[in-house]
């Protein structure tokens, strides 16, 4: 009965395991076809040469020598030897001749193995994501084996072997990672992790401070920094309390020991140059090129900047003008800032858009908070009898009133369409709702409204009173 | 008895043809392979085949006025994937198979090219890109697909010796740019070991039996092993690590099965000491060399001995009512062998569970 059995099961192991390697077999097919595709193209291998063709060469260098060489006695010849020249000859023999064919080659077979390595990558991440680690560590294996000098594929290992709690092995891959690419955050991260779990407090509150110095409003960074901080400080005590140090404080020793050295630069005085490139002492403002890792750079198109060429003591007077201003009246100063604000508004003008939705527009709305101009700015680019197409039925009644207050301060702005705004809002949807909540204030700035309406825009009577009524005055 | 392990082995797609088969080769990096064989009227045809989930479509097919006997692409690079061919009359032919067209064509030999074997294409370090051809004319020829018409290395008896038909070539050996080696059996059981380096002959012995192929079992290391199968049933395997001078290299013979010819001996790329055999009865076996606890030995002067493991059978399963003359392991998928047969099939072969050996 029991071998019965026991061949029943084993018929049925055998069909399970041959099902899985026919399924294999039918994903490994369609791999193949996609590698295959991937490979249309020539490469150009560098190759020993053919076998009899390595004799035939060498009777010919034999004698090439012998014809180069100068007599001892002959005085003139060396007089117009280059000794130069002929260093670097022997220099280049070393190095033999580099033809251009296999640079190109060369240049085509990393490009492929970079898309390999990116393939990989991309499958790897897929398991990180069903949080198969082993398979993942296994597919960025592959592309560190392709591509050895990406940051990235050894920071999504590390991660793998961090969630693996192959804390030595997550570190590791970090270090590498950062070696790589010095301002990778997501690897300091990760490390500041790895080095937490394995107890190195020291180091893992170095590498925060790295990532807060990189990313100022990383949350999660102080949070974690913070909570590094605290427990640093119970240890601390009780590593002095007790004579052996654990092995996590020997090993955030040496980073001690850097920082010593690292007080002395920073008082050191700064050199003429530095004091330059800081713009020390002069009224500028230096604009200082910023490295940001490519997935925390702005998305936004660049904006076209045009440049203007001012003749150098023109500038220079000016500054001083505005010193003198500083120095002496301190009313001019917030003149000079109004005018910054105006300029700033100018600037913001440019890059608004017409908004297409209700959340456009609130994103650009709230962006521009407290700057009533800005606003202002922004309402005269968005034709009138647009808004009750952008609003539909989310118009909130605090928005109403900010738009109206807006429309209400930038009146001299659109000196003859404060009407169209006040008739086109009206025409949103449930606005006879939201004119029930109307406060007093924003019923007065109605009302100044609409004799501005009557007064400049010559709006008939009749349209008055249809507006009164609908805004309920 | 079985046990768990116990690899299996599964005809997984079995197809017909219409004519006589004589090799078959996968392409490199796909799910493609290539028959070599020949029409009743005397053609000779390569076809192309590619296995999507359980059958096989034909993408691909070449005629010829000669038949092929063999064919390899081992000195192609896996970017151009060219396979070289040995036909009836001795030429040898090197195939872009993406456009049907020969890009390399020369007839040194006076007869069948009976074997064929390539080395260096896709290895790095490895050596030139090299084919050996064995023929019926008693010459093993070496060629570099660069260098057109003619032969790099000549191997052929010395004037006045009889000339025996050449049925096995293989390279090895081969671990760095220069060293290389290739073997050669023939029909009266003589086996010879040519060294390119030196272009000499570095060993030699017979089989009694006529050597119907010969395969190291990695071509890109240091010798390790050589499996020779021949006529009546039987294979011997070399441990080709200890050289001595009066005894050679140790073996170990196999004759258990009374399975007529073996026809061939494959080693699973993917692990070296195990290897599939092909015999007269249409029967593969799957075998793994197990090594002694020393290779070698010193003897009583002092002089080392090389010695033979033993040979374990795993699995054997009869796929074919002919002899099975041809297989080829894929390189990229453990497990999976094409097999051609004289009773006009081609087989897909999956062995499974190898990775537990």
């Amino acid at each position: 009965m029991d071998k019965a059995f026991e061949i029943q099961k084993k018929a049925r192991d055998n069909v399970k395991t041959l099902h899985t390697y026919l399924t294999d077999l039918q994903n490994w097919e369609i791999e193949m076809k996609r590698k295959e595709a991937a490979l249309n193209g020539d490469l150009e291998q560098e190759l020993p040469p053919v076998r009899s063709k390595v004799k035939r060469e060498r009777p010919v260098q034999v004698k090439q020598k012998p014809e180069k060489k100068i007599v001892a006695s002959d005085y003139q010849a060396w007089e117009k030897f280059d000794a130069e020249k002929a260093c670097e000859e022997v220099d280049m023999a070393d190095l033999g001749p580099v033809s251009l064919d296999s640079k190109k080659s060369n240049k085509i077979k990393t490009e492929k193995l970079k898309e390999e390595a990116q393939y990989e990558k991309e499958r790897g991440n897929s398991f990180v994501k069903q949080e198969k680690w082993d398979e993942a560590i296994a597919c960025y294996n592959r592309a560190i084996e392709l591509v050895q000098d990406d940051a990235i594929y050894y920071a999504n290992r590390g991660l793998c072997y961090l969630k693996k709690d192959s804390l030595h092995q997550a570190e590791s891959d970090c270090t590498e990672a950062i070696r790589l690419d010095p301002t990778y955050v997501k690897a300091f991260q990760r490390r500041a992790s790895a080095r937490e779990k394995l107890g190195s407090l020291r180091a893992a509150s170095h590498d925060l401070s790295e990532v807060i110095r990189l990313e100022p409003h990383n949350m999660l960074a102080r949070q974690q920094l913070e909570c590094i901080k605290n427990r640093m400080g119970t240890k601390g005590a009780k590593s002095k309390s007790s004579p052996t140090t654990p092995p996590s404080e020997t090993k955030a020793a040496p980073e001690k020991k850097t920082k010593i050295v690292e007080l002395p630069d920073n008082k050191t005085e700064l050199s003429p140059l530095e004091k330059w490139r800081d713009g020390v002492h002069e009224n500028i403002t230096v604009i200082k090129p910023v490295k940001k890792p490519p997935h925390l750079r702005s998305k936004r198109a660049l904006k076209h900047i045009t440049i203007q060429e001012i003749p150098l003591g023109r500038t220079i007077d000016k500054s001083n003008d505005t010193n003198n201003n500083k120095s002496t009246n301190v009313t001019l100063a917030a003149d000079i800032q109004e005018k910054m604000v105006f300029n700033v508004n100018d600037k913001l003008k440019e890059s608004m858009v017409v908004p297409m939705n209700s959340v456009q527009f609130m994103s650009e709305w709230k962006y521009l908070k407290g700057n009533d101009r800005a606003r202002g700015d922004y309402l005269s680019i968005i034709p009138p009898d647009l808004l009750p197409s952008i609003f539909e039925n989310a118009l909130e009644s605090d928005v109403l009133s900010s738009v109206l207050r807006t429309v209400h301060n930038n009146m001299d702005r659109f000196p003859h369409s404060v009407a169209a705004y006040l008739k086109n809002i009206c025409r949103v949807k449930r606005f006879s709702a939201l004119a029930m909540f109307l406060s007093a204030i924003d019923k007065e700035l109605i009302n100044n409204m609409l004799k501005h309406c009557r007064d400049v825009e010559n709006l008939s009577e009749s349209e008055i009173t249809d507006l009164m009524n609908k805004y309920e005055l | 008895m079985e046990n768990e392990d116990t690899p299996q082995i599964i005809t997984h797609i079995e197809h017909n043809m219409n004519h006589c088969l004589f090799d078959c080769k996968w392409i490199p990096c796909s799910a493609k392979f290539v028959v070599i064989g020949s029409l009743p009227k005397g053609s000779g045809t390569l076809e192309i085949f590619e296995i999507s989930s359980g059958e096989l479509k034909k993408v691909k097919e070449i005629e010829r006025p000669n038949s092929f006997k063999c064919g390899t692409f081992g000195a192609s690079s896996d970017i151009e994937r060219r396979l070289a061919t040995g036909d009836f009359k001795g030429t040898l032919e090197i195939w872009d198979l993406e456009k049907s067209s020969q890009v390399y064509i020369t007839k040194e030999h006076t007869d069948i090219i009976n074997s064929i074997d390539g080395m260096g294409g896709n290895t790095v370090n490895c050596g030139a890109p090299e084919i050996v051809t064995g023929s019926r004319d008693g010459t093993v020829k070496v060629w570099d697909p660069r260098q057109r018409g003619k032969a790099v290395a000549n191997m052929q008896p010395a004037k006045g010796e009889i000339r025996r038909d050449c049925w096995a070539v293989a390279f090895g050996n081969s671990f760095n740019d220069a060293e290389r080696i290739v073997i050669a059996g023939y029909d009266n059981g003589d086996l010879k070991m040519f060294d390119l380096r030196t272009m000499s002959l570095r060993w030699e012995c017979n089989l009694k039996n006529g050597v119907c192929s010969a395969e190291f079992d990695r071509k890109d290391i240091p010798m390790n092993k050589l499996v020779a199968t021949t006529l009546e049933g039987k294979f011997h395997v070399f441990d080709l690590r200890t050289q001595n001078p009066t005894k050679g290299f140790a073996q170990v013979l196999d004759n258990s099965a009374k399975s007529g010819t073996i026809w061939v001996a494959r080693h699973l790329p993917q692990n070296r000491d195990l290897f599939i055999t092909c015999a007269g009865n249409g029967q593969v076996s799957l075998w793994k060399y197990q090594y002694p606890e020393q290779r070698s030995h010193v003897d009583s002067n002092g002089v080392t001995v090389g010695v033979a493991g033993k040979l374990n059978r795993l699995q054997r399963m009869v796929v074919s009512s002919q002899p099975i003359n041809a297989l080829d392991w894929n390189r990229d998928h453990t497990g999976l062998a094409v097999a051609t047969a004289y009773d006009q099939c081609v087989r897909v072969i999956v062995t499974t569970k190898l990775n537990l050996h």
